[in-house]
C-alpha cells in the first residue's frame, strides 16, 4: 500500500471525527417517533455480546472462538479478506444463517442479554429488533409502498393512515423520502440500484429495529449511491446500533467508531477505528490494513 | 432536516415489550413447533397424493386383470398371435398386438432419433441464440399439436396419398402410423437430448477445439460422448412417447392384428395395444372376458412403460452425475 | 489433403444439421398447412342461397323478407331446368307415362260419376277412354317407331270428340302429343340407358338445387336443401357434366376412371341443352356470395355434422378441461411446495418424487382404463351417484393425468424465485408459512400460471383418456355433470373415422379438428407472452 491510500484513511478518519462531534450535539434534540410518541433512545438494551461463539458448516468453521462485545448507539465495522466469516457472524446474529442446512454453533451469542441460539428464542421478534441490510438489494417485486409496509403489516400494523405514517418516517429515515412520494405504488424494480437498498433500509427500520446489521450494503452500488448510503448510516448511528461488513477499508475508516478485524475465521483485533488504522497493535491487523495481504 | 431525518430507534424491553420478548413462551413454544408439524405433515400427506394414485392406478388396473389371468393361460395370452376375442371359443393372443406396438415404435424412432439428435445439435452448438429462438418454437407448436389432430392427418391427407401416389394396397399401415409417431416424438427427444447436449459446458469444446478439432469432430469424439446418458434417456423418453400413443395408431396403422410377414414389408396393417384398448372397449360389455383382456393388455402396458421409465431416470440421474448440473 | 477431407465432413454435416431442421419445419407445414386451410373454409367460404336458407331454417339467423326475394328470383331460373327434365322425362320414363294415363283414366271415370252419368252411355264412353289408355300404354312401351306414330295418331283423332272436350280425358292428348315430340329426337333403343342416365342427373340436380318448389318437404334435414357451398356446388356440376367410370384399361392392371361427358350421352334429345343451361346459370340459381361463418363456432351441428357447427363440442372441451384444472392446480401447486421448501432427501421425499415421474410416464389410455375402473365403476357409486361415463370421472382422470405436469412447472416456478427474497422477508421477522405465502408465491405466480395454461393445453387435446370416462360423438348437451358430452377432442376422431356422412362435407371434419388446435395454438401462444413476460421482469432487476 502507498502512502497514498494511507493518508488517504487517515484523513477519512479526521473527518469523521469532525462529524461525529457535529451529530452528537444535535441528536440530542427533539425527534420523531416512529408512531409511539416522543422517546429519547435507551441505548443500555441494544448490546451483542458474543462469547466464545463458533459456526460450523458442516465440518468446516466459519468462525471460531469469538469473543466480543458491540457498543450500542455506534457504528461498529467488521473487515477481513475474503473468507474470513465476516458474513458468517453477522448473519448469526439474527439467525438468518438458519436458511443453511447442516450447521451448528457453539459458545453464546446475546442479544440485549438473551442467547439467542437457545432453543426457546422467539425469531420473530428477534428479527423485528435486529433487521439486515443485504449485500444485493433485494427489494420484493411490489410497490415501494408495499416493500415498507410488508414489515409492520406482519406484526399486525392494519391501520391505514397508521402504515401511511410509518412508511413515510422510514423514507424519511433512509433519506429517500423526496425521491419517491410522488409515486409510491410503483414498482420497487423500477428505481435505480442505490435507491433500491436504501428501499431496503428503509424497509427494515419500518419495524422499529435497535440493531442493524449491513452485509456489504454499497459493495453492488456506485459511489455516488455508495456516498449516500454513507450518508445515512451516519445519521442513524445514534439512533441505532449498527453492526456493519465491509471489504472497503476506507469505507470503515469513514463511518464507524469500532472496527473488528476477522482473519480466517478468528477474531484477531477489535478496537477503536482511529487506532486500528493508525496504530494497530497486532502485526496480522498491521499487514491487512496496509496492504501487505489480503 | 436532522430533526425530521432522525428516528428514535423503537423501545428496549419495556414499553410494548411484553410483546417484543426475546424469549417464547412455552405456549408460543409449542405452538409454533405444533403448527411447523402440522403443516409439514399436512403438506406431506397432500404431496403424497403421487404416491397414493400411483398406487391406486396399479391396483385397480391389475384388478379388472386379475380374472382373465385366472381364466386364461399368461403364457398363452403373450406368446400365441391369434386375438379372435369375440370367436368362439375365444382366442385372446395378444403377441401380434405387442409386435404391432413395437413394429410401429422402432420404425418410428428409426425416423425420428437420427433427425431429432441431428436437429438437437443444430440447436445447440450450430448457431446463434437468435436463431435458436426462431427454431424452438416450431418444436414446441410440433409438440403442442394433439394427437387427433396427427391422426387426422395421417388418414385424411397422408393415408389417400399413399394409397393413390405410392400406389400402397392400404393407406393405413405400419409406415403411416411410424411416419407421424416419429413426428410426434422429436421434441421430446430433441429438447431432451439439447439440454443434455447444453449441459456439457463450453470447457469441454473449448479443449477440444483449441487443439484444433473442427467442430464436427468435437461433436462427435468430445460433446456425444460426454452427452450419451442423456442422449439414451431422451430416445427412451421418445420410445415411452411412441409406445403410449393411442390415437395416431388407432386411425393410422389399420388395425389388423397380425404379424407381418415378409417381416420388412412396412405396408402392411397392424394392431397395437394401445388401439385395440380404444377400440374394442366401446363394444365390450362388462366383465365379460373380452372386458378383462382389455385391462391385461393394459397391465402389459403399464408394466412396458414403467420399466421404459425406470431406465431413463436412471441415464438421467447419470447425466446428472456426470455434468454436475441439472 | 487429410485436412481437406476432415473440412469437407464438417460441412458435410452441418449440411446434414441444418437439413434435419429444415425437415422438422417441413413437417409443421405439412402436417398443419393442409388441415388448417381446409379448416378455414369452414368459417370463410361463398355460401349459396340453399346456405341462407338452412340458415333461417334451423338457426333463425338472417331476413327472411329478403332471402325469399333471392329464393324466388332463383326460381325462375331454375324452372327452366325443371320443365327441360319433365318434358325429356315424358319421353322415355315409361312407367311414369304409364302411371299418368292410368292416373288420367281413373280421373276421367269418376268425373263422369260425378257429372251424373250411368248406365250404358257410362259403360260406352269409359270404354273408349280405356281403349285411349291401352293405346297410349302400348305407345309408352313400344320401341317401334312405327307402332308409336300409328298409336299417338289413333289416340289424337279423338282429340275434338264431344265425349272428351272439357273433361279430364284430355290430359291423354296433352300427354301423347308431349311423348310424340320427345321421342321424335330420341333413339328409342336407348330408352333405358337414358332412364339410368337421367336418375342419376336428376339425383345430381337434387343435391344442387334442392327438392323441387311444389314437391312435399324430405323428412331428413340434410335433404332439404340443395349445395350450401359455392364449392361444393362446383363439385356436384363437375359431377353432372361429366359422369365417371372405373373401367379397367387394361387387363390384369389396376382400374382407371374414365370420364364421359353426360350431354354426349344425350345428344340430339332435348335433354342436351340442358347441362350448358345449367352451367352457365348456376350462379344464378344458387347466388353464391362471401360468408363469413363465426357462428361455426357456437351452433349446434345436424345429425351427422352436415350442417352447422361445433358449438357443443367446444363448449365440452372448455368445460370438461377448466374443470379438471381446478381440481389439479391446488393439488398441483401444495405438492410443489412441500417438495421445494419442506423436503429434505429422505427415502420418503424419492419416493414421492419417482412417483410424480411415474404418473407422468403412463399411456394416457391406461388412465382412460384408470379412469373407467376407479372413478366410473367404483368411486362415483361409492357415493351413490349412477354408474356411468360423465364429465365429473372425466375432469377427473383428465386431473390425475396432467398432476405431474402441473407439479413439475409450479416446482420449477417456486425454485426460480431468488434465495434472496426468502432472506429479506425472513428477516423482517416472517415465519417461513407467512414468506411462502405473502413473498414466494406471488413472485412464483406467473411460472405456475404458464405451467397451468400449458396443462390446459394437453387436457384440452386428450381423447384417450376420456374415451371411456365421459366423451360421447353425439347426444344433447349436458344438463348437470353427471351426464356425458361431446368434446372437439373425440369428435374429430369421430368424424374422421367413424361418420360415413361427414366424410360429403370435409370441410366441417377439417374445421372440427382445426377449432381444437387453434384453441391449443392459443393457450400455448398466451402462456408462451407470459412467460417472455416474466423473464423480461426479472431481467429487469
Amino acid at each position: 500500500m502507498q502512502k497514498g491510500d494511507n493518508d488517504m484513511l487517515i484523513s477519512a478518519l479526521e473527518s469523521k471525527a469532525s462529524k461525529d462531534s457535529i451529530t452528537s450535539s444535535v441528536s440530542l434534540g427533539a425527534k420523531a417517533s416512529l408512531g409511539n410518541g416522543n422517546k429519547t433512545p435507551d441505548c443500555s438494551c441494544r448490546v451483542i455480546k458474543s462469547e466464545n461463539f463458533s459456526f460450523f458448516y458442516g465440518r468446516n468453521a466459519g468462525v471460531k472462538g469469538i469473543t466480543m462485545e458491540v457498543y450500542p448507539c455506534s457504528v461498529t465495522a467488521i473487515i477481513g479478506p475474503s473468507g474470513c466469516g465476516k458474513s458468517t457472524f453477522l448473519r448469526s446474529i439474527n439467525r438468518i444463517n438458519d436458511l443453511i442446512p447442516h450447521t451448528r454453533t457453539e459458545g453464546r451469542l446475546l442479544v440485549n442479554g438473551h442467547n439467542v441460539y437457545d432453543k426457546n428464542t422467539n425469531l420473530v421478534n428477534l428479527r423485528r429488533q435486529v433487521g439486515i441490510v443485504f449485500q444485493k438489494p433485494n427489494p420484493f417485486p411490489k410497490s415501494i409502498f408495499d416493500n415498507i409496509a410488508y414489515g409492520p403489516r406482519l406484526h399486525g400494523v392494519r391501520n391505514r393512515s397508521q402504515l401511511q405514517q410509518i412508511v413515510e418516517n422510514s423514507l424519511r429515515a433512509a433519506a429517500l423520502w423526496d425521491e419517491v412520494k410522488d409515486d409510491l405504488k410503483k414498482s420497487a424494480l423500477s428505481l435505480s440500484g442505490g435507491q433500491q437498498q436504501r428501499v431496503c433500509i428503509a424497509r427494515a427500520l419500518a419495524t422499529e429495529p435497535g440493531i442493524l446489521l449491513m452485509d456489504e450494503p454499497c459493495s453492488a452500488l456506485d459511489p455516488i449511491a455508495t456516498g449516500k448510503i454513507e450518508d445515512l448510516i451516519d445519521r442513524l448511528q445514534s439512533d441505532y446500533t449498527i453492526v456493519i461488513v465491509t471489504h472497503n477499508m476506507q469505507q470503515a475508516a469513514r463511518v464507524s467508531r469500532r472496527t473488528a478485524f476477522f482473519c480466517l475465521g478468528r477474531l484477531v483485533e477489535y478496537d477503536l477505528t482511529a487506532k486500528i488504522f493508525r496504530n494497530p497493535g497486532k502485526k496480522q491487523t498491521e499487514d491487512y490494513v496496509t496492504g501487505r495481504f489480503g | 432536516m436532522i430533526a425530521n431525518g432522525t428516528v428514535s430507534g423503537g423501545q428496549g424491553g419495556t414499553a410494548g415489550g411484553a410483546s417484543r420478548s426475546l424469549v417464547l413462551t412455552p405456549l408460543e413454544d409449542l405452538k409454533g413447533f405444533l403448527s411447523l408439524h402440522l403443516g409439514r405433515f399436512a403438506l406431506f400427506l397432500l404431496a403424497c397424493s403421487s404416491v397414493l394414485l400411483v398406487f391406486l392406478i396399479f391396483v385397480f388396473v391389475v384388478q379388472e386383470a386379475v380374472p382373465f389371468f385366472a381364466k386364461f393361460s399368461t403364457v398363452e395370452f403373450l406368446a400365441n398371435a391369434r386375438w379372435y376375442p369375440e370367436a368362439d371359443p375365444p382366442e385372446f393372443g395378444a403377441l401380434s398386438l405387442i409386435v404391432g406396438s413395437l413394429y410401429v415404435t422402432i420404425t418410428s424412432l428409426i425416423l425420428a432419433v437420427p433427425v431429432g439428435i441431428l436437429a438437437a445439435v443444430f440447436l445447440s452448438d450450430m448457431v446463434s441464440l437468435r436463431t435458436r429462438d426462431l427454431v424452438k418454437p416450431v418444436v414446441e407448436i410440433l409438440a403442442a399439436i394433439p394427437s387427433v389432430a396427427y391422426g387426422f392427418f395421417a388418414v385424411l391427407v397422408l393415408a389417400p396419398a399413399m394409397q393413390s401416389r405410392w400406389g400402397f394396397s392400404t393407406g393405413t399401415n405400419i409406415l403411416n402410423a411410424s411416419i407421424v409417431l416419429s413426428i410426434m416424438a422429436l421434441p421430446t427427444i430433441i429438447s431432451v437430448a439439447e439440454d443434455s447436449i447444453s449441459a456439457v459446458g463450453r470447457d469441454l469444446r473449448e479443449a477440444s477445439y483449441s487443439l484444433g478439432a473442427t467442430r464436427f469432430e468435437t461433436i462427435l469424439r468430445v460433446v456425444m460422448p460426454a452427452a450419451h446418458s442423456g442422449i439414451i434417456a431422451a430416445v427412451i423418453l421418445g420410445m415411452m412417447r411412441a409406445i403410449g400413443e393411442t390415437m395416431v395408431v388407432w386411425m393410422a396403422s389399420g388395425n389388423a392384428a397380425r404379424i407381418p410377414s415378409p417381416w420388412w414389408d412396412l405396408s402392411q396393417s397392424v394392431r397395437t395395444m394401445t388401439a385395440t384398448i380404444a377400440g374394442d372397449m366401446g363394444e365390450t360389455p362388462k366383465d365379460s372376458s373380452h372386458y378383462w383382456s382389455l385391462f391385461a393388455i393394459g397391465v402389459v402396458l403399464l408394466m412396458m412403460t414403467f420399466m421404459l421409465n425406470i431406465v431413463s431416470e436412471y441415464f438421467l440421474a447419470a447425466a446428472k452425475r456426470r455434468t454436475g448440473k441439472v | 489433403m487429410r485436412l481437406l477431407i476432415r473440412r469437407i465432413t464438417d460441412k458435410f454435416f452441418t449440411v446434414l444439421t441444418s437439413a434435419s431442421v429444415i425437415l422438422l419445419a417441413a413437417a409443421l407445414l405439412v402436417v398443419l398447412g393442409p388441415m388448417l386451410l381446409r379448416g378455414a373454409g369452414a368459417v370463410v367460404f361463398d355460401g349459396t342461397v340453399e346456405f341462407r336458407r338452412m340458415q333461417l331454417d334451423l338457426f333463425n339467423r338472417g331476413e327472411a323478407d329478403s332471402i325469399e326475394d333471392e329464393v324466388s328470383r332463383a326460381a325462375a331460373c331454375r324452372k327452366v331446368v325443371y320443365e327441360t327434365i319433365d318434358k325429356f322425362k315424358h319421353g322415355i320414363d315409361v312407367e311414369e307415362l304409364s302411371n299418368e294415363a292410368k292416373r288420367i283414366y281413373r280421373l276421367f271415370g269418376r268425373q263422369l260419376r260425378y257429372e251424373g252419368v250411368t248406365g250404358d252411355e257410362y259403360r260406352r264412353v269409359r270404354s273408349l277412354a280405356r281403349e285411349l289408355r291401352n293405346r297410349l300404354l302400348e305407345a309408352f312401351g313400344s320401341n317401334d317407331r312405327a307402332l308409336i306414330e300409328r298409336n299417338v295418331d289413333r289416340v289424337l283423332r279423338y282429340r275434338g270428340h264431344r265425349d272428351f272436350a272439357d273433361s279430364a280425358a284430355s290430359g291423354f292428348f296433352t300427354l301423347a302429343e308431349d311423348f310424340l315430340t320427345s321421342v321424335e329426337s330420341i333413339d328409342l333403343n336407348k330408352r333405358r340407358q337414358y332412364a339410368d342416365s337421367l336418375r342419376q342427373a336428376e339425383e345430381i340436380i337434387f343435391r344442387l338445387l334442392g327438392p323441387r318448389p311444389d314437391d312435399a318437404l324430405p323428412a331428413l334435414a340434410m335433404e332439404r336443401y340443395g349445395a350450401t357451398r359455392w364449392d361444393m356446388a362446383q363439385q356436384l356440376l363437375d359431377d353432372l357434366l361429366w359422369s365417371k367410370q372405373w373401367v379397367e384399361a387394361e387387363p390384369g392392371r389396376p382400374m382407371v376412371k374414365v370420364r364421359t361427358s353426360r350431354a354426349g350421352q344425350f345428344a340430339g334429345t332435348g335433354l342436351e341443352g340442358l347441362f350448358k343451361y345449367v352451367e352457365d346459370n348456376l350462379e344464378t340459381m344458387l347466388r353464391p356470395r362471401f360468408t363469413f361463418y363465426w357462428q361455426y363456432l357456437i351452433d349446434d351441428s345436424t345429425p351427422g355434422h352436415y350442417f352447422g357447427g361445433v358449438g357443443p363440442e367446444v363448449l365440452g372441451t372448455l368445460l370438461i378441461t377448466l374443470l379438471s384444472m381446478v381440481l389439479v392446480f391446488p393439488l398441483g401447486v401444495v405438492s410443489a411446495a412441500y417438495l421445494v421448501e419442506c423436503a429434505s432427501d429422505t427415502a420418503a421425499v424419492r419416493i414421492i418424487r419417482m412417483c410424480i415421474n411415474t404418473l407422468a410416464g403412463v399411456p394416457s389410455i391406461v388412465f382412460g382404463l384408470f379412469g373407467l375402473a376407479f372413478f366410473v365403476l367404483f368411486l362415483i357409486p361409492l357415493f351413490g351417484g349412477p354408474s356411468k361415463p360423465c364429465i365429473l370421472t372425466a375432469c377427473l382422470t383428465l386431473a390425475v393425468l396432467t398432476l405431474p405436469v402441473m407439479i413439475r412447472a409450479s416446482e420449477e416456478a417456486i425454485r426460480s424465485v431468488p434465495q434472496t427474497y426468502k432472506e429479506a422477508s425472513l428477516g423482517l421477522g416472517a415465519g417461513r408459512f407467512v414468506t411462502f405465502v405473502k413473498v414466494t408465491l406471488p413472485a412464483a405466480l406467473p411460472g405456475i400460471l404458464t405451467g397451468a395454461i400449458l396443462s390446459l393445453s394437453r387436457v384440452a387435446g386428450e381423447t384417450a383418456p376420456v374415451l371411456f370416462t365421459g366423451a360421447v360423438a353425439l347426444g344433447p348437451p349436458p344438463d348437470s355433470l353427471f351426464d356425458p358430452t361431446r368434446t372437439l377432442s373425440y369428435g374429430s376422431y369421430d368424424i374422421a373415422v367413424g361418420d360415413r356422412l361427414a366424410m360429403m362435407v370435409p370441410h366441417k371434419q377439417y374445421g372440427m379438428v382445426v377449432t381444437l388446435v387453434l384453441l391449443i395454438l392459443c393457450l400455448n401462444g398466451i402462456a408462451i407472452v407470459l412467460r417472455a413476460r416474466i423473464f423480461r421482469k426479472l431481467k429487469g432487476q
